[in-house]
This record gives C-alpha cells, sequence and structure tokens, in this order.
C-alpha cells in the first residue's frame, strides 16, 4: 500500500512536468495539475474495477493520494506565489504592438499557424486588428483587439509564407504566384524569405509583413487583373 | 465595504483550514493504513511460516500425514481470506496451488517431493511481504 502510494506520487509529478514541458498546445482550460488528474483518475478507477486480482484496495488508496496531492497543489497555487509559476505556469504574451513575439510561440510549442487558429476562434482574421494576444496559463487565448478591428478585417487573409516557407495550397487559392511576392518582398528591403517569420494578403491587398526579430508592416498592394476575394 | 471584506477573509481562512484538515486526515489515513498493511502481512506471512516449518520437520522425520497437511491448509484458507484485501490475488494463488500439492504429496507418502514444494512455499512467504515494502527496487 505505501508502495502504491509512491508509486501514484511518483507518476503524478513526472506527468505534471511533462505536461508543464509541452507547453500550452497540450492544455485546455484546465492548469497542468487538474489535467494529470483528469488522466490519472480514469485509469486508476479502472483498473482495479476491470482486473479481479488487484484489490479494490490499491485503487482507492492511490485516488484518495492523487486527492491528497490535488488539495497540496490547489494550497500551493494560491498561497505560494512563485511556486504557483512553476506548476501552472505564466501566461505567454504571444502578440504585442511590435506583432508576433516568435520566441513566447517556440517556448510554447506553437507556431504562426496555431497562432491564427487561435485568432481566427477568438474572432480576430487579421494579426494586425489585435494589440495583444497571450496564451493563459491553462491554455486558454485572449487577445485585446485594435478599437477599429472591424475596420482592419473586411477580408479573409490567407498565410503566403509561413516561418520563410511559401504556403503553396494559398498561394493556388488566392491565384497569385511567388514572384508577384518576391517582388514585394523586395520593394520591402526583404532580401530572403527565409527571413520572413509570417507574410499574408487579403482580398482587399492589404499584406501584413514580418520579418524575424524586427516589428511587423502593412501594406497595400493592387493585385494583377484587379483580383479580389 | 470593511464589514465584506473581513467576511471574504474568513471565508478564505476556513477554507484553507478546511482544505488542510482534509489533507491531514486523508495523510493520516493513508499513513495508518500502510502501516497496519505492512504489520499486517508481516504477521500473516510469518504465521503460516511458522506452521509450514512445523509440517516440513514432521516430513523430514517422516512422521506427517494427510491430516497435518489439511491442517496446514485449512490454516491458510482462514489467513486468506483476510490478505485478500491487501493483496494481488495472483500472489495468493500461487501458495494456493503449491499447497494443495503438498498435501496431496504428503498424504501419499512422498515424502521427497512434498519436501521441495514446502521449502518453495516457505521462501514465497519470505520473499511475497517483501515485494510490497516500500523498497526502491519494489517502487521502480
Amino acid at each position: 500500500m505505501v508502495l502504491v502510494i509512491i508509486r501514484t506520487a511518483i507518476i503524478f509529478i513526472t506527468l505534471l512536468i511533462i505536461m508543464r514541458l509541452m507547453g500550452k498546445r497540450q492544455i485546455g482550460e484546465m492548469q497542468p495539475f487538474e489535467l494529470v488528474i483528469t488522466l490519472l483518475i480514469a485509469e486508476l478507477a479502472c483498473i482495479p474495477m476491470s482486473d479481479a486480482s488487484i484489490p479494490l484496495l490499491y485503487g482507492i488508496i492511490a485516488i484518495i493520494t492523487i486527492y491528497v496531492l490535488h488539495e497540496i497543489m490547489t494550497l500551493v497555487d494560491l498561497k505560494i506565489k512563485p511556486l504557483k509559476s512553476l506548476i501552472s505556469g505564466k501566461p505567454s504574451l504571444v502578440i504585442n504592438k511590435n506583432g508576433i513575439d516568435d520566441y513566447q510561440l517556440k517556448r510554447n510549442n506553437l507556431d504562426v499557424s496555431d497562432l491564427i487558429e487561435s485568432l481566427r476562434t477568438a474572432g480576430f482574421f487579421a494579426l494586425d486588428s489585435v494589440d495583444y494576444a497571450l496564451y493563459e496559463s491553462n491554455g486558454q487565448f485572449s487577445a485585446l483587439p485594435k478599437e477599429d478591428y472591424e475596420n482592419l478585417q473586411t477580408s479573409l487573409p490567407f498565410v503566403i509564407i509561413d516561418n520563410g516557407t511559401y504556403n503553396r495550397k494559398n498561394l493556388e487559392l488566392t491565384g497569385l504566384d511567388e514572384e508577384f511576392f518576391n517582388a514585394i518582398l523586395q520593394k520591402e528591403g526583404v532580401k530572403k524569405v527565409k527571413k520572413v517569420l509570417v507574410l499574408t494578403a487579403d482580398g482587399t491587398g492589404k499584406i501584413y509583413l514580418q520579418v524575424k526579430g524586427e516589428k511587423y508592416r502593412t501594406t497595400h498592394v493592387t493585385y494583377p487583373n484587379g483580383k479580389t476575394w | 465595504m470593511a464589514m465584506r471584506h473581513a467576511l471574504e477573509t474568513r471565508c478564505c481562512i476556513l477554507h484553507m483550514v478546511k482544505s488542510l484538515t482534509a489533507i491531514l486526515v486523508a495523510a493520516a489515513l493513508l499513513i495508518g493504513l500502510g502501516i497496519f498493511e505492512w504489520f499486517f502481512v508481516q504477521n500473516e506471512f510469518s504465521g503460516f511460516r511458522e506452521e509450514l516449518e512445523t509440517l516440513y520437520e514432521k516430513v523430514d522425520d517422516g512422521t506427517a500425514n494427510g491430516e497435518d497437511a489439511k491442517a496446514v491448509q485449512t490454516a491458510w484458507e482462514t489467513r486468506k481470506e483476510h490478505l485478500h484485501t491487501w493483496i494481488p490475488h495472483s500472489d495468493i494463488s500461487r501458495i494456493d496451488d503449491y499447497m494443495s500439492e503438498t498435501v496431496r504429496l504428503v498424504a501419499e507418502g512422498n515424502f521427497t517431493f512434498a519436501l521441495a514444494k514446502l521449502e518453495i512455499l516457505m521462501h514465497l512467504t519470505k520473499c511475497l511481504p517483501d515485494t510490497y515494502s516500500p523498497a526502491i527496487e519494489n517502487i521502480f
């Protein structure tokens, strides 16, 4: 029984560390330790229930151990601030007034596509429609929109360059080619596509460009043959 | 406003006391059960080992009969009813198997094979309780 208690605690702590290392992608609306408990409780209840050779007490003891650990974690989470960030993590500011913070995205095992997806889920379709965006410690996404954000997203933007690589599917959808965007990059003083963190183009001709390590910029272009979407 | 703040603080303290009490009660329960299990399992197996040792001596002397072996088996049946709560049933069934074979061998007067089975049983009564102790090799 002491063995069950020790083993449960070890698995709990290991899972918690792994969940914290995995970043916010793996968490959904729960604190990391809550997710760990959710993962463990179901299994702990099931195994002694279905395997008659294991005493039921083993499952009960493990569940009580989990309960004790949960209560300790909750207390630590509420009362000891330095440990709170260690156990539950901190919010990550992924968009600020300079644009996307690539470092924060990487720290949470996310990329630009994930960020754009989160923005869309939150109701923001253009990267420049928000001043700030962050992933909370429980994995939820929050954004502070610009005052006139509705005027900034009149057409659906497509990601054309994502982390230095052209998105062929989106290029096809827009009906434009690499040459057209290479010319825009040249005009903006960007020599290599690899240096581009993200480039989006919407149907009105608005281009959102952010070079790695630089502030984002927006520009307006006219598409060939008066194309719009 | 001040009254509301005082009320909120009181609620907060009460909640903390409740959590701490729950942690302490549950931890005490776990530790208590752990200690009880340790002594109970050790005691049951050591009692059974003593019975086996007596039977072993009788078999070694050639004075044992089926009744003696059956008495040890009956005593084990009583012990195992309680042990089922604390240890995996597969471990208990290993002892069941060897015990049944021993009873048959002693009843038939096949003492050489009976001694071998009894040695296995005595070894099991020593090593099985140790597999539940919180030692490094058992944890990992």
